[in-house]
């Protein structure tokens, strides 16, 4: 059995040691809300979701193996958290609609990215015009992106998370690479 | 070699091929520029994709979840409490029921009433009818804690006491009587 800093806090939590569960959650926070905020694309619903996660976490705690990582577990209830909301949502809300790409914020980038020429992009300006990109992409693509780069998972966690094969996940990252660096020519960003 | 497909510019940058492979893409990337353009693309595309724009959630967000958290969640001193405070009630009641009822206090009241000054009499008379009020008042309230199991288990445990002592009390007063009446009987 692997006891790691998570499983510790783990255990702790379960023996009734409050301190030990806000630890869990200031260690997650942020790459969840990151996770959940670019999948839902509303801040609000972002902070509900990752409100529901941590609760959720927190009642079926004494549900978690010991014999497995923790973040895998936990990245695999808020996946199913936000996928779920998504799917519900789907209907109503059509900024999620997964092929659209049409929100305001990606227009009013692109504009002042237009306004200030390509060229004169900084690094980090770069970097968050991709990340804009990547909000923008399907979510089927989406989803696998954040969930290797923000969660900085491998794919073989992906494959459990997301309960699809690995070829599928590595087909799908390069495609949402392709799309990403299509996207970088198109706006002529500096190589 | 032929111009080299994205796919496998991507698995070069991932260190996803045999070292056969990368020898090869590694010495396409020198003499083609096209491919070495794309390439270096790519490695761009990765470099920021392994910086992501984290998005901060809000200060308040997790001391607003621990307070909703146990808020929901009865703490396990207020259990620990709580399950003493039954123990005390239950114990205290089977006390009462069997050796304690208000009539066999009183019988052993009439055994000493001719030694006794009557004024004590209706004195635990009186004690034993509000002790039997009470109980049953705090029968029907522990009933209504258990079931909010959060609230107030210091009250419970505060009553279980009271309870148990004046039990005791009451308990005493009739052995002592009986004792006195014994007495009077020899
Ligand atoms: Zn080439």
């Amino acid at each position: 059995m692997i006891v790691d800093e998570d499983q510790v806090l783990i255990k702790k939590t379960l023996q009734g040691e409050k301190k030990a569960f806000e630890e869990l959650m200031r260690k997650y926070e942020k790459r969840i809300f990151s996770f959940v905020i670019r999948m839902v694309r509303n801040e609000e619903v972002a902070i509900d979701l990752t409100q529901d996660f941590f609760i959720k976490i927190f009642t079926v705690l004494d549900k978690y193996n010991f014999e497995f990582k923790f973040s895998t577990w936990a990245y695999r209830i808020c996946y199913n958290l936000v996928i779920d909301h998504i799917r519900k949502n789907q209907s109503q809300v059509n900024s999620l609609d997964d092929d659209s790409i049409s929100s305001k914020e990606m227009l009013s980038s692109e504009n002042v990215i237009r306004h200030d020429g390509f060229n004169n992009l900084s690094q980090e300006e770069t970097r968050l015009y991709i990340w804009q990109m990547v909000e923008n992409i399907p979510t089927k693509f989406r989803e696998l992106i954040l969930l290797r780069y923000v969660q900085e998972l491998k794919y073989e966690e992906i494959a459990e998370i997301t309960e699809l094969p690995v070829g599928t996940i590595k087909n799908r990252i390069f495609k949402a690479k392709e799309i990403l660096k299509k996207e970088m020519e198109k706006d002529g960003l500096p190589a | 070699m032929a111009c080299l497909p994205d796919h496998k510019i991507l698995a070069y940058l991932d260190d996803e091929i045999t070292s056969i492979e990368q020898s090869l893409i590694r010495d396409h990337l020198l003499i083609c520029p096209g491919c070495r353009q794309k390439a270096d693309r790519y490695a761009q595309l990765h470099k920021i994709l392994a910086q992501p724009v984290n998005s901060e959630p809000p200060a308040w967000l997790v001391p607003q979840i621990m307070k909703r958290i146990y808020a929901e969640t009865p703490h396990y001193t207020a259990i620990a409490a709580l399950i003493a405070a039954s123990f005390i009630f239950f114990v205290t009641w089977i006390y009462i029921y069997f050796d304690f009822s208000s009539s066999s206090l009183i019988q052993a009241l009439r055994l000493t009433s001719d030694s006794t000054a009557s004024w004590l009499v209706n004195i635990i008379k009186t004690i034993s009818v509000i002790y039997t009020f009470v109980q049953a008042a705090f029968k029907a309230s522990h009933a209504f804690l258990s079931m909010l199991l959060n609230t107030l288990p210091g009250t419970t445990l505060v009553i279980a006491f009271v309870l148990t002592f004046s039990g005791l009390l009451l308990f005493a007063t009739k052995r002592w009587l009986l004792k006195k009446a014994g007495a009077v009987k020899k």
